[in-house]
């Protein structure tokens, strides 16, 4: 437990503090707005519509945020010194090494996925996705004022994303993963002994004990065939059932290319969250953990 | 006073402040009108754009943090060299041998960190408020791009100190590129197309096979010069966007409803 | 096409703030000025004719002028000569390796560990495959563990625990004229191409 505080007063995490705290205290600000906004006819922003003039009444409070800003600043940078450690050596790796706090996250993916994956296609994805929001949220409402009413499916959508596999995975990556990448509880010490056994298996080897690799260190073609069904299955058997299901006028006026970007994109953060769980979850029965789900020549998913 | 009375009314000063500071309606526009920085604004904003539980802040605390980070780095680089040779030392000299040199650096380092979590709260701010909807829809793109900059300006600035947190951290981002599909020599058909140690995109970045001398020169100069000039270009369109777009984003007026 | 689109008049972004969206009139719009249309019988830049030929020429130039230089500006980011440290280097008498052991001698310089078995030598690069982290040697654990992410290899090089995709790679080793070891980095053996077996990817020795 020592430990675990010393490691959150590093000077370094207290971004990540600061994360966690404005995280949650913006979530329920916006929450309580939305609750309140939810409840009367008109928005309190709508009701407000008269117009002030910018002197004084807007640079003052941008006057006065400036000073309080930097104040904490001036504060900050007094009393924390920005860490410096021994000068560069390439053939000493700090035991464990971490990319900065706000990359942490998708440090903890790379346990799931391949670089690839983890280090290019998921960031891609995201920036990508979120670019593609405006786009593709044809909801005219909620437009300019804190509401959950009437948009519950892209605010639950987006906390999500934003609040659980981006926030937390990086207080996750920061407090909870000591040496060797293993995972220790906040209570617990930090071992640089601690050997865990992570044996991989591939889903299909622990599911039906088809191994993904022949004798000779080749493909297994049925193993393959396996990982391309499930992979390319779980993509496409959702959306078009969906598809078949609902001819109403959401989908008419979302459109086919609208409607096959949304799906790619949340189908690929629930993957994240699936894998995450496949790796996870067997070792809670005491089987092995997967690694893969489709094993092919070229990658491996 | 009488004084400062008289040299209000002078050529010189008229020249400079081209109205009085009586507080008038027609003041108040011309205080923001004719200031070059002010007139960033527009001379009148709905109320609740005034109102911090609305906006949070943090667009504008990006931007503040922004212009620290500006002034400080310029400072520091009085006194580094981006070289493997000296620039450890110079970190060192930094923090011990130079007045206020502490203060400015950590300045730079918690305004960077701080600034990365404004620009991810503002993201949060505007996606909640639905501020992203039309006709700002571009804006929210340009916005993204800006949040990818920031990142990319606080990862490149984090090798430079030439540390082990710093070698480490980079060597660890910078070997993800070897795994890019097509362009990575590790990555999907990356071979396949060619790709080797030392032309694939994880070269561009590091000007070498491994992270040495000519990636610290690399993210230096990408790191003061090249991303700086694109953010403020993005910065540039991401301000003029709010007003042309509309000002801030807002309900409707209440007619709608 | 595309003449049709400009020559459409759009109706501007609410330019107030917070104004309401103006509508789009359905009443016809007035007709344009004539100078604002485009020329009679225009084929546009995609149809090439006799009378165009000179601007598609001049556009396709301003076009390959940007390509040339932007694969210019590319080019330069690729130097011809590298200053790295040299990827060959001797690295004593096989007689001094005990055998079954995993020798550090030219971890922190080369990047390279020295296995020595019962019947002969082979090297592994230091480099996790993973990130390119460096593994360390638990002689007690008999394997190599990654600081990084925790991946987990066998003394042979081979990957078991983690998130390695694929085994540490061997580098080439030889004996040298003068009967030392010779070791060159920049000649890699991979376990997954099946270049293991490979002259070069081990050094049968047993004096």
């Amino acid at each position: 437990m020592q430990q675990f505080l010393e490691i959150i007063s590093k000077p370094d995490n207290i971004p990540i503090i600061l994360l966690l705290v404005g995280a949650i205290f913006f979530s329920w600000l916006a929450w309580t707005k939305a609750r309140r906004n939810d409840a009367l006819e008109v928005p309190v922003e709508a009701a407000l519509d008269d117009k002030v003039q910018v002197w004084p009444y807007l640079v003052r409070v941008e006057f006065l945020a400036t000073i309080a800003v930097m104040a904490i600043l001036v504060f900050w940078s007094v009393f924390l010194d920005a860490p410096l450690e021994e000068a560069a050596n390439r053939a000493l790796t700090p035991n464990p090494s971490k990319a900065p706090w706000y990359f942490l996250g998708l440090q903890e993916l790379l346990v799931y996925f391949d670089p690839w994956i983890a280090g290019v296609v998921l960031p891609t994805l995201i920036i990508v996705g979120l670019m593609a929001i405006p786009y593709v949220d044809i909801n005219p409402r909620g437009n300019g004022y804190y509401t959950f009413k009437e948009r519950k499916f892209s605010i639950l959508v987006f906390s999500f994303g934003f609040l659980v596999l981006w926030v937390s995975l990086i207080v996750l990556g920061t407090f909870m993963r000591g040496p060797g990448w293993n995972f220790f509880w906040p209570w617990e010490r930090w071992d640089p002994h601690y050997v865990a056994v992570l044996t991989n298996v591939d889903l299909s080897e622990l599911l039906f004990n088809i191994p993904t690799r022949l004798p000779d260190n080749s493909i297994n073609p049925v193993a393959m065939l396996f990982g391309a069904v499930v992979v390319l299955g779980y993509y496409s058997i959702g959306p078009v059932y969906w598809m078949m299901k609902r001819k109403d006028d959401l989908m008419q006026k979302l459109g086919l290319v609208r409607y096959a970007i949304v799906s790619f994109l949340l189908l690929t953060m629930g993957g994240v969250v699936i894998k995450i769980i496949l790796r996870l979850a067997p070792m809670a029965f005491g089987l092995n953990p997967v690694k893969y789900v489709w094993v092919t020549p070229w990658f491996n998913i | 006073m009488a004084l400062m009375e008289k040299f209000r009314k002078t050529e010189f000063y008229k020249s400079i402040f081209r109205h009085s500071y009586q507080d008038t309606q027609r003041n108040r526009a011309l205080q923001i009108v004719d200031n070059v920085f002010l007139h960033l604004h527009p001379v009148r904003v709905p109320r609740h754009a005034t109102n911090i539980g609305f906006t949070w802040g943090m667009g504008g605390i990006t931007f503040l943090l922004f212009l620290v980070l500006t002034i400080t780095g310029v400072i520091l680089m009085f006194y580094y060299r981006p070289t493997a040779q000296y620039a450890y030392e110079d970190m060192k000299y930094l923090m011990n041998d130079v007045p206020f040199g502490p203060l400015m650096r950590n300045m730079h380092r918690w305004a960077a960190h701080a600034m990365v979590l404004t620009v991810m709260l503002h993201m949060f701010r505007v996606f909640l408020t639905g501020s992203y909807k039309p006709p700002r829809q571009f804006n929210w793109v340009v916005g993204v791009i800006l949040l990818v900059l920031t990142l990319l300006l606080s990862f490149s600035g984090y090798l430079l100190p030439w540390d082990q947190l710093a070698i480490w951290a980079v060597t660890v981002g910078t070997n993800m590129a070897r795994a890019t599909p097509l362009l990575g020599h590790e990555g999907p058909f990356g071979p396949e197309l060619g790709m080797r140690i030392n032309n694939d995109v994880r070269f561009v970045l590091l000007g070498g096979t491994e992270v040495g001398p000519p990636t610290l020169l690399r993210f230096y100069v990408g790191h003061c010069i090249f991303l700086p000039l694109i953010a403020v270009i993005f910065m540039a369109v991401h301000f003029w966007r709010v007003r042309k777009d509309g000002g801030i984003s807002g309900p409707e007026s209440k007619k709608n409803f | 096409m595309a003449d049709e689109t400009i020559d459409t008049p759009q109706p501007d972004a609410p330019a107030a703030a917070g104004g309401s969206t103006p509508k789009i009139s359905p009443t016809p719009l007035p007709r344009k000025p004539k100078q604002d249309r485009p020329p009679e019988q225009d084929p546009g830049i995609w149809r090439m004719n006799r009378r165009n030929l000179l601007s598609v020429a001049g556009w396709m130039g301003f076009l390959g002028f940007i390509v040339v230089s932007t694969v210019g500006a590319l080019r330069y980011m690729f130097p011809r000569v590298l200053f790295e440290p040299p990827t060959k280097f001797k690295a004593g008498f096989p007689q001094d390796y005990v055998v079954g052991e995993v020798s550090e001698k030219f971890k922190d310089e080369k990047r390279v560990w020295i296995v020595r078995e019962k019947d002969g030598f082979y090297a592994l690069i230091a480099i996790c495959t993973h990130l390119g982290c460096t593994p360390r040697w638990l002689p007690g654990d008999n394997k190599f563990k990654c600081p990084c992410h925790g991946s987990g290899f066998y003394k042979t090089g081979v990957n078991f625990e983690g998130p390695a995709p694929r085994p540490l790679e061997r580098a080439m080793i030889s004996l040298a004229d003068d009967g030392q070891l010779e070791i060159d980095r920049s000649i890699k053996f991979l376990y997954e191409k099946n270049e293991w077996g490979r002259p070069g990817s081990f050094l049968p020795f047993t004096g």
